[in-house]
């Protein structure tokens, strides 16, 4: 039998002004899938963040939540959905209780099932304790908790989250991280942006890459490794003095480009087998030890540079601002 | 149908008590809301001889105003920048939810601070009113008026400087020309027009109906302030739906 889609769009187009923000966007979410946007920032994840969830309307294109559109059903889509924005938007005057009794209360849950629900939440968000201080006196990581605790009050079937654990302690974003699997293990369809390639690499089933406003790649994490073959990394440590190891090797046919990081030396190629080869008769010929050899897959951090023409240190740079945090984005 | 509209309503009253526990002790709403009406008040009413059929509708309708208007003027500003506002936007609830439960935040705060200083202002100059009900009655329709201007204000402009700015230069010529400091009637014939355009001569003149002798123009004032609540809300809820495009 067919099923909704949890998350649907067709032709999903955003412009301010002048700018496309998103462009034409398609994409289907099955229920129960961990799905993950990435993209470099300003490629249009928080806009389509931001109109999935009814914060803005779309300028041309449609979009359906659970097979409800997200403008003429708006009310509806509200109800079934949870939303984690990137800045942890509660009252601070409020004690972390009173903002999740005010948004069960703006939800439509009744007392008793928000006052347990929330109880659950904030013990194994491990808040339980301390649910009786003013949002004020919590640290950046303890006030993103308390976000989700909040977009989880209502059992949502559909949680949005942007940029989940950007700038976050390491307890908090393994807290985070469990959560996420623990609710999509009970049904909820899970719909993330990250600038953490890694991250996305480990939570989600699939991921969308997006340059531009526009879809560029959409697959699980695994297959889009796989449109990268020809592109193994074989790894190699030598002991004692070598001096020519790029210019032996780097002659190889089967060899596409070797760097030098640190004592290793990374080699990339199509044939990681008959490099390996090459490297210990290269070995034996001047007498060398191998210290270590590894081969690499592709990594999903490969894939992001291929599709959205990053270098590696500009994705490292990306994932250094979400630590720090950076502020709002297109 | 029923169902709708008990959601709506408490939905609004959640989001009215939110405000109130938020906003009611900011020193801003103290200082724009209570002592900047008062303050005008004495300087216009010191050392004159008013009757208090006009000082005691006149200082009420004035209270009612500043304070109404105050607290949404500063609240709406500081979600917005804090993003809160946007948490409401994320919920099931319409702008006109919002609209409605901030407007009962700021009305109720004006509703209290307008009887307490009724109240205190009879205390101290021994006056009378004639048909309490009424007099209440007129406050709370004009607060809900005002709360609703405040709410308006706040909407169109993207800060609290530019919000209160705006708000001081709406009231201040309203409180010249509402007759607060003496009847409409006693008024140029123009001033007495444009008056007329203002809730404020409406809450005004119907304080001083309930004070001495209610009449028909009572129910034409209430009737006019309550076409300025539905307006001014129908209009805020404008202005913030145009945001989400």
């Amino acid at each position: 039998m067919q099923t909704e889609p949890a998350v649907e769009t067709s032709d999903l187009t955003k412009c301010y002004g002048k700018l496309l923000a998103v462009d034409h966007m398609n994409l289907k979410v099955n229920k129960g899938e961990i799905f993950g946007l990435l993209g470099p920032n300003g490629a249009g994840k928080t806009t389509t963040i931001r109109m999935l969830t009814g914060l803005t309307n779309p300028t041309s294109g449609a979009a359906r939540i659970t097979g409800r559109d997200c403008v003429r059903e708006r009310l509806a889509v509200k109800q079934r959905i949870g939303v984690v924005t990137e800045e942890s938007n509660l009252y601070g005057e409020m004690s972390a209780w009173d903002n999740l009794m005010f948004i069960g209360e703006l939800y439509g849950v009744d007392k008793p099932t928000r006052t347990e629900r929330s109880r659950q939440l904030l013990e194994f968000l491990q808040l339980y304790e301390r649910r009786d201080d003013l949002m004020l006196t919590y640290s950046k990581g303890m006030r993103r908790r308390v976000r989700i605790a909040a977009a989880l009050v209502h059992r949502p079937e559909v949680l949005f989250l942007d940029e989940p654990t950007s700038g976050l302690d390491v307890q908090s974003s393994r807290l985070i991280r469990s959560l996420i699997r623990e609710l999509n293990e009970e049904g909820v369809t899970i719909f993330l942006t990250t600038h953490y390639i890694d991250e996305a690499d480990q939570l989600c089933g699939r991921v969308a890459i997006i340059k531009q406003g526009k879809i560029v790649a959409d697959d699980s994490p695994q297959k889009l490794k796989f449109t990268l073959h020809g592109e193994h990394l074989v790894e190699v440590a030598f002991g004692g003095n070598v001096s020519d190891v790029e210019a032996v090797l780097g002659k190889h046919p089967l060899v596409k480009d070797i760097v030098k990081h640190g004592d290793k030396y990374q080699i990339h190629t199509a044939n990681p087998s008959a490099v390996i080869k090459e490297i210990v008769q290269y070995a034996l010929s001047n007498g060398l030890e191998i210290i270590s050899v590894n081969t690499k897959q592709p990594s999903l951090e490969d894939v992001f540079v291929k599709y959205t023409g990053l270098d590696a240190v500009q994705v490292e740079r990306m994932e250094f601002r979400a630590m720090k945090a950076g502020g709002r984005r297109v | 149908m029923s169902n709708r509209l008990g959601d709506f309503v408490s939905r609004g009253i959640s989001i009215a008590k939110k405000d109130a526990r938020i906003y009611y002790f900011k020193p801003q709403i103290f200082g724009f809301g209570i002592l900047i009406p008062g303050f005008v008040y004495l300087s216009f009413s010191l050392g004159r001889q008013i009757p208090n059929e006009i000082l005691i509708p006149g200082l009420v309708a004035m209270i009612s105003l500043f304070s109404a208007s105050s607290i949404e003027a500063i609240a709406i500003p500081i979600e917005r920048q804090t993003g809160t506002y946007e948490l409401l936007q994320m919920a099931p609830v319409t702008t006109a939810t919002i609209v409605f439960g901030k407007s009962l935040a700021g009305s109720a705060f004006g509703v209290v601070l307008s009887l307490v200083t009724a109240i205190g202002a009879m205390l101290l100059t021994g006056g009378a009113i004639i048909n309490p009900f009424l007099f209440a009655l007129a406050v709370i329709v004009g607060s809900f008026a005002f709360s609703a201007l405040g709410m308006l204000v706040a909407a169109a402009v993207k800060d609290m400087p530019t919000a209160n700015i705006s708000l001081t230069a709406i009231r201040l010529p309203m409180i010249f020309i509402g007759g607060v400091f003496q009847p409409v009637e006693a008024s140029p014939l123009q001033l007495r027009i444009i008056s007329y355009l203002t809730p404020l001569s409406y809450l005004v003149d119907a304080l001083r109906e309930a004070m001495v002798a209610t009449s028909i123009i009572f129910v034409v004032d209430l009737v006019a302030m309550l076409t300025w609540f539905i307006v001014l809300q129908m209009l805020a809820i404008m202005v913030l739906n145009k945001r989400l495009a």
